[in-house]
């Protein structure tokens, strides 16, 4: 009888046992068994997504050529267009360094690009963050900004050998220091409550009482570059609504996300220049 | 079975307990019992039942603490709606000592395991060493977090902090004040999220014109008195977070009003003092109500650039209503400079140049010949004076009750002059002889008809007192008998008449209305009725000689600079007025002007009183003050012609 009550509580006593070793286990092994166990688990995740590349590849070798053509002509244009615009920043790039001379500004900290594939998105109630396919190995260091075409995606929370992870700007404990659009004024942007198949907002904070927002005019939010992380100008979303502040200093609101934040293939993580 | 065994049978049967029925004996402990039951159970019911609010509150005190914070103050605008007194934000970076509990055992653990390893186990610090070290060494790590993200060195104050840690639990305590807005968004992007560090915007004070009206709008020190009216937890351990309260002009004259509706929590706290979220009671601070002065900020600023270095006061007033439209005391002072603290070196300079000070209602002065206004009024009331009859012979020098009284304006001799020349020239003699035939009585008894006897009742801190003398006065205060000299002293505002220049301002505004009193307010009310106050009682011929004499005195009388001087010229409008140049045995000399424009219908009155730089020197109304006036003047008539709304552009502290 009392094996049989042994038998019948062993579930328990495990549970107890690894719980226990669990808490005695110094903090350096507990760090390096997670990070060992997430560089296991990368190749899966990779392989997941090159699997997923693989069958939208497929998917579009069914497309019929006339699509084929028209996709072309739209690339071809956008390019052309981007072109413009490349030939453009270049100019302005150049106008950039000459005001820098002659007022003797310090230069905007600059970065190099790195685009990465989306492995894996997370979005839960808890965090919402995304795995992308690059990590160490293309030198991509923690914090750095992360955008895609839409302005900003995130930061780099953590890196690993093959795979990096992006917290979003969706997410609660993502805080960007933001202007509106053609003010100088800097104010706090932070990720809001977003379930997982809602519209992406934030909340603005420290909005100067001056701005005026309605669902008329509603401002366009920016990185203000002041922070040292993200560089400036860089959308962060659109402010919506705004209302006072409980202390008559500053109004608070909310911001209206990109949708595309949660359909994200392709991001581009910039890595300042002279880091590792 | 024989006797003796028998007998040793019974006595074994009566070792065998055996309970039949009830006992008697054990009946009583019974009762004893139930008793004492009763007691128990009578004490728990009164304690769980009859004292259960008693206890409640007992447990309420002991396990919860309120915390107050102030809200923000309301804004001072003037009639225009522009911004006098604002709130600004000041961005600090605050600690919140009350989520550091798990953290705080565990490095004084490991502080008094390196006390261990390191030195003999009787070297050990006690425990209240090591708490204070813990919370010294714990905070500087915090705050070094934000060292490296600011690039500064501050170090942290152990003692303050302890003071803090033992008094102020639940506050959050500041780490690092006065950002700016790089810094703000610096820490915003480097902090962790869910760090106990908070990046926070205090309120302070701010003045967009920094010094201007400075002593009518006053400044606000810190003050630790926060109520929160109406939020429950009075009986609780309350700590609150700084508010401020005003100190001098409207800042302090409507502090109740402007003052926020302090915000409050309430939260259960740990037997260690540490709070436990979320908070039992929340209010949201509210910001104070608004207050709109009469002010217009566009002629103040106009006035006190035309005061400029020179010490003294200009008043306008709007005629019909008593609102004042200027209230400049000069030298003023920086405002902003209150903010977040006044520095000692700079007090001390403001100290220096007495620019604490507010002339323009604290100010005391003999009117000098701006008084000779209210001798025509008593004069003619009297009956003594009129308007086409001439009184004396002006020859510059009046031999009279063996004295030798002197024109002082009469450089050339004034001779047979009639009222309206005697006011625009300032004719001394003339006015003594008018002194004399109306008598002190009657000067003193119609200077208290005009209210220069006491205070104006304006809503700023008004101190000090006005003389307007009388022979009873001078045998009261200093035990002499008056003497005619004291009258055609009086006559002419000089000897003991001292009133304000608000005062006259007011008197001003009166007599433009033909009227006796001025009620001025610093409150902007765009549907104020006109005032209306007992009439002065003269007679439209008495009046207009009165007006035609101060129209006189700008046309081509003692002010009549001002009218020379194309900047200063109005056209269109008549500006009435009045020089004075009080001379003050000893002292410096005050140059004053009185005015009130237009003739008909008139809007604004004005006073200007100006003290000379050095004792003894010409320091005349008509060259100093006057120009004041007819540029203030210039700048109200102007706006009038162009009502559009002027926005003045906020002076930019540098």
């Amino acid at each position: 009888m009392p094996f049989k009550r042994f038998d019948q509580n062993r579930p328990f006593l495990t549970l107890a046992l690894v719980a226990l070793a669990w808490l005695l286990i110094p903090t350096a092994v507990k760090s390096w068994g997670r990070a060992s166990f997430f560089e296991l688990t990368a190749p899966v995740t990779l392989a997941v997504s090159r699997v997923r590349d693989l069958q939208d590849f497929w998917a579009l070798r069914l497309r019929s050529k006339t699509e084929l053509i028209e996709a072309g002509r739209d690339l071809a244009r956008l390019n052309s267009s981007y072109e413009l615009a490349v030939q453009q920043n270049l100019e302005l790039q150049a106008e950039i360094a000459r005001l820098e001379g002659v007022l003797r500004l310090p230069s905007y900290t600059e970065y190099r690009y790195e685009h990465a594939r989306v492995a894996r998105r997370d979005f839960s109630g808890w965090w919402q963050r995304i795995v992308i396919r690059k990590g160490r190995n293309f030198g991509i260091p923690v914090g750095a900004p992360v955008v895609f075409t839409g302005g900003v995606v995130g930061r780099v929370t953590e890196v690993h050998a093959t795979t990096s992870i992006v917290e979003l700007i969706t997410s609660q404990t993502v805080k960007v220091a933001g202007v509106v659009e053609g003010d100088t004024r800097p104010l706090s942007f932070q990720g809001g409550v977003n379930p997982t198949f809602a519209p992406p907002t934030g909340i603005v904070e420290f909005v100067p009482l001056d701005i005026i927002v309605g669902p008329n005019s509603p401002k366009r939010l920016v990185t203000s570059g002041f922070g040292g992380v993200f560089p400036p100008g860089l959308t962060l979303g659109t402010i919506v609504r705004v209302e006072p502040g409980s202390d008559g200093l500053f109004k608070s609101g909310t911001v209206r996300l990109d949708e595309r934040l949660g359909s994200l293939t392709e991001v581009t993580v910039l890595v300042p220049v002279g880091q590792p | 079975m024989g006797p003796r065994a028998s007998s040793a049978g019974e006595r074994s049967d009566s070792l065998v307990e055996s309970h039949k029925g009830y006992d008697p004996r054990i009946i009583l402990f019974y009762f004893l019992l139930a008793a004492l039951l009763a007691v128990l159970a009578g004490g728990l019911a009164y304690r769980q039942l009859a004292n259960v609010g008693k206890y409640a509150d007992a447990e309420r005190q002991q396990n919860q603490r309120r915390v107050l914070f102030p809200g923000p103050r309301g804004n001072i605008y003037d009639r225009n709606g522009q911004l006098l007194v604002g709130n600004n934000h000041r961005f600090a970076v605050l600690l919140h000592l009350d989520e550091l509990k798990t953290e705080l055992i565990a490095e004084q653990s490991r502080i008094r395991r390196n006390f261990v390893a390191a030195v003999d186990k009787k070297d050990v610090p006690g425990s209240s060493q090591l708490r204070q070290i813990a919370r010294v060494t714990l905070v500087q790590r915090y705050l070094d977090q934000v060292n490296q993200i600011l690039g500064r060195d501050e170090k942290v104050n152990a003692a303050e902090l302890g003071r803090h840690f033992d008094r102020q639990l639940l506050l959050p305590y500041t780490l690092v004040d006065d950002l700016s807005g790089g810094d703000f968004a610096r820490l915003i992007e480097s902090l962790p999220v869910r760090s106990p560090l908070e990046v926070y915007a205090s309120n302070i004070r701010q003045y967009p014109f920094n010094g201007a009206a400075a002593h009518t709008l006053g400044y606000v020190r810190p003050d630790s008195e926060v109520e929160a009216d109406g939020f429950p937890g009075e009986d609780l351990t309350t700590f609150k977070m700084k508010g401020t309260s005003g100190r001098d002009g409207l800042e302090k004259m409507f502090d109740a009003q402007l003052q926020g509706e302090a915000g409050g929590r309430i939260y259960r706290v740990d037997p260690t003092g540490f709070k436990i979220n979320p908070p039992l009671e929340s209010r949201s601070p509210k910001q104070g109500k608004h207050l709109v002065t009469s002010l217009d900020i566009d002629l103040q600023l106009v006035a006190e650039q035309a005061i400029g270095d020179q010490i003294g006061a200009a008043i306008a007033i709007d005629v019909p209503t008593g609102e004042v439209l200027v209230l400049a005391s000069m030298p003023n002072y920086n405002l902003n400079d209150w903010y977040p603290r006044m520095l000692p070196e700079t007090y001390r300079k403001i100290q220096e140049r007495g620019a604490e000070f507010n002339y323009a209602v604290n100010g005391r002065f003999p009117p000098g010949s701006t008084y000779k206004i209210l001798t025509s009024i008593a004069g003619l009331r009297a009956g003594v004076l009129k308007p086409d009859e001439s009184i004396i012979y002006c020859d510059s020098v009046l031999r009279r009750f063996n004295g030798r009284f002197v024109c002082y304006n009469g450089r050339e001799h004034h001779q047979e002059i009639l009222l309206p020349e005697a006011i625009a020239q300032s004719c001394d003699i003339y006015y003594y002889e008018a002194g004399w035939r109306t008598t002190p009585e009657r000067l003193a008894a119609e200077s208290r008809r005009f209210h220069l006897d006491v205070p104006t009742g304006i809503e700023v801190p008004e101190r000090g007192k006005s003389i307007i003398p009388d022979p009873e006065w001078k045998l009261r205060e200093r035990g002499e008998k008056w003497f005619p000299g004291d009258t055609a002293n009086m006559s002419i505002g000089q000897g003991f008449v001292w009133v304000s220049p608000l005062q006259m301002a007011c008197f001003t505004a009166s007599v433009a209305r033909n009227e006796v009193y001025t009620q001025p307010t610093l409150l902007h009310d765009p549907d104020r009725p006109r005032q209306r106050h007992e009439a002065i009682g003269l007679t439209p011929d008495q009046r207009k000689a009165l007006l035609d004499g101060m129209e006189g005195c700008v046309t081509h009388g003692t002010a009549k600079t001002i009218n020379a001087i194309a900047e200063l010229r109005i056209p269109g409008v008549n500006i009435l007025g009045k020089t004075g140049t009080a001379q003050i045995p000893g002292k410096r000399n005050v140059a004053w002007f009185i005015a009130f424009a237009p003739r008909e219908n008139p809007q604004i009155a004005m006073a200007v009183a100006l003290e000379g730089d050095t004792p003894g020197e010409e320091y005349g109304g008509g060259r100093n003050a006057a120009p004041i006036a007819a540029a203030v003047m210039k700048r109200f008539f102007e706006k009038r012609a162009n009502p559009g709304r002027t926005i003045i552009a906020p002076v930019r502290s540098e």
